[in-house]
């Protein structure tokens, strides 16, 4: 994919809020992890990813136990130090998503989002409902589509 | 007192529109002054989508916080998601230089976020409205109710942004049970998750911890789970083993303000409820 000025922005932005002001807090206490409910089911644990963030021994194309984080916070609400791993988390998964790491489901939920403007389908049950109960149309209209594909084309979501 | 766009999100408005219609019973009843939020789009919700595009998350929220600025109104979110999505993109843009670059994104379709709009979860609207309002308008109590309180991760945490509830050991939903005369036999200490976020993704690790919740509800003697968000909400309806059924906050006041069980579509339940 081609670089804009764009991208460069936005990698800065990645790259300045891990190294400088997320990471570098981390004492590697663990109350993170301790506190994960994913963790407790073998899935992601926060302190072991805030540890290979900040040695930059994670590979972004592969990693997989970013994509176990429920993004409950409570990893966040816990840490002592301010580091919010929660905070990390979401950037690190964002720059694996550029590098074409993205897990299906998150993909399909993309993909709904730039046709449709929502991140769950209209269906004719939604249409049914809505009527049953006197709630509004919400369809989305032609200039709200307008606007979300001018802001899809400046954002990296509209280019995956 | 100010008046509101109401922003029911995805989940609500398309496939839960029954919590929809009890919320918007309870805001019409207590006479708060709201309209639907015009052209709005998803939230880029905090789960998934902003896991993908960060910056398209900051770009939307910002759009609809300028809608809702040019018209003057404040925001109603029906959603624990939506509700943090919004005030950790306010947070955001509260730094200059982010505000400036999404500002330069904005006037590309004609808006400009300047801040000064509020978002509240529904649960603090009623909270506002205090007691002796609530308790005014209880046509029926609610005594055969003994529940299991769930506030949801995203109304509580993280704690320094959202400021509805306490992080430890939160009473708001055991006060809105109390003053609409029904008992709650459990509260969690530490607001769980419910394994939502990682359904469709990590099946086995959402299941483990949705069970441990229901586990520990069903041991309390809870005939009923209350919950304030819609993704919670879905999650115990649908994929419990326990069987124990799941009010939104919203339809508990509804019912306790005398809507009918038709009115508000509880037969759209899964985990059916005897009203």
């Amino acid at each position: 994919m081609k670089k804009s000025s764009y991208d460069t922005a936005l990698e800065r932005e990645l790259h300045d809020s891990l190294s400088h002001i997320n990471l570098r807090k981390c004492h590697q206490c663990g109350h993170c992890t301790g506190v994960c409910p994913s963790a407790r089911y073998g899935g992601i644990r926060p302190r072991e990813i805030m540890e290979r963030a900040s040695k930059g021994t994670m590979d972004l194309r592969l990693e997989q136990d970013i994509w176990k984080c429920l993004m409950c916070n409570s990893c966040s609400e816990r840490c002592q130090v301010g580091a919010d791993p929660a905070h990390v988390i979401t950037l690190l998964r964002n720059a694996a998503a550029i590098r074409g790491n993205r897990p299906p489901h998150f993909e399909e939920e993309m993909k709904l989002f730039v046709k449709t403007g929502m991140s769950f389908p209209r269906t004719g049950l939604t249409k049914k409902l809505r009527s049953e109960f006197s709630l509004p149309e919400l369809e989305v209209d032609e200039k709200v589509m307008e606007e979300l594909k001018i802001l899809l084309s400046l954002s990296r979501l509209g280019r995956f | 007192m100010p008046s509101y766009f109401l922003y029911a999100g995805c989940l609500i408005s398309s496939r839960l529109p029954f919590l929809e219609a009890s919320s918007r019973f309870v805001l019409d009843r207590m006479g708060i002054d709201y309209l639907s939020f015009p052209r709005a789009t998803c939230c880029v919700e905090p789960i998934g989508l902003r896991s993908l595009g960060y910056d398209a998350w900051l770009m939307f929220v910002g759009r609809m916080l300028s809608i809702a600025s040019t018209e003057r109104r404040d925001v109603i979110s029906l959603c624990n998601g939506c509700f943090l999505s919004f005030k950790e993109a306010i947070h955001h843009l509260e730094r200059k230089d982010v505000r400036e670059r999404i500002n330069r994104n904005l006037a590309q379709i004609g808006l400009e976020y300047r801040g000064g709009v509020e978002v509240k979860h529904i649960a603090e609207v009623l909270k506002d409205q205090g007691e002796s309002a609530i308790n005014a308008l209880v046509k029926r109590p609610l005594k055969e109710l003994r529940l299991a309180c769930h506030p949801g991760c995203h109304l509580v945490r993280p704690s320094k942004l959202l400021r509805v509830e306490s992080y430890f050991s939160p009473m708001l939903l055991g006060k809105f049970a109390e003053w609409i005369g029904a008992q709650v036999v459990y509260n969690e200490l530490w607001p769980r998750c419910c394994g939502g976020g990682l359904a469709g993704i990590e099946d086995r690790i959402s299941e483990a911890i949705l069970r441990e919740n229901t586990e520990l509800f069903k041991a309390s003697g809870a005939n009923c789970i209350l919950t304030p968000c819609p993704f919670c909400f879905l999650q115990f309806d649908l994929r419990q083993k326990q069987g124990i059924p799941v009010l939104f906050l919203p339809e508990m006041i509804a019912l306790a303000f005398g809507a009918s069980a038709e009115q508000i579509g509880l037969r759209y339940h899964r985990t059916k409820l005897d009203f």
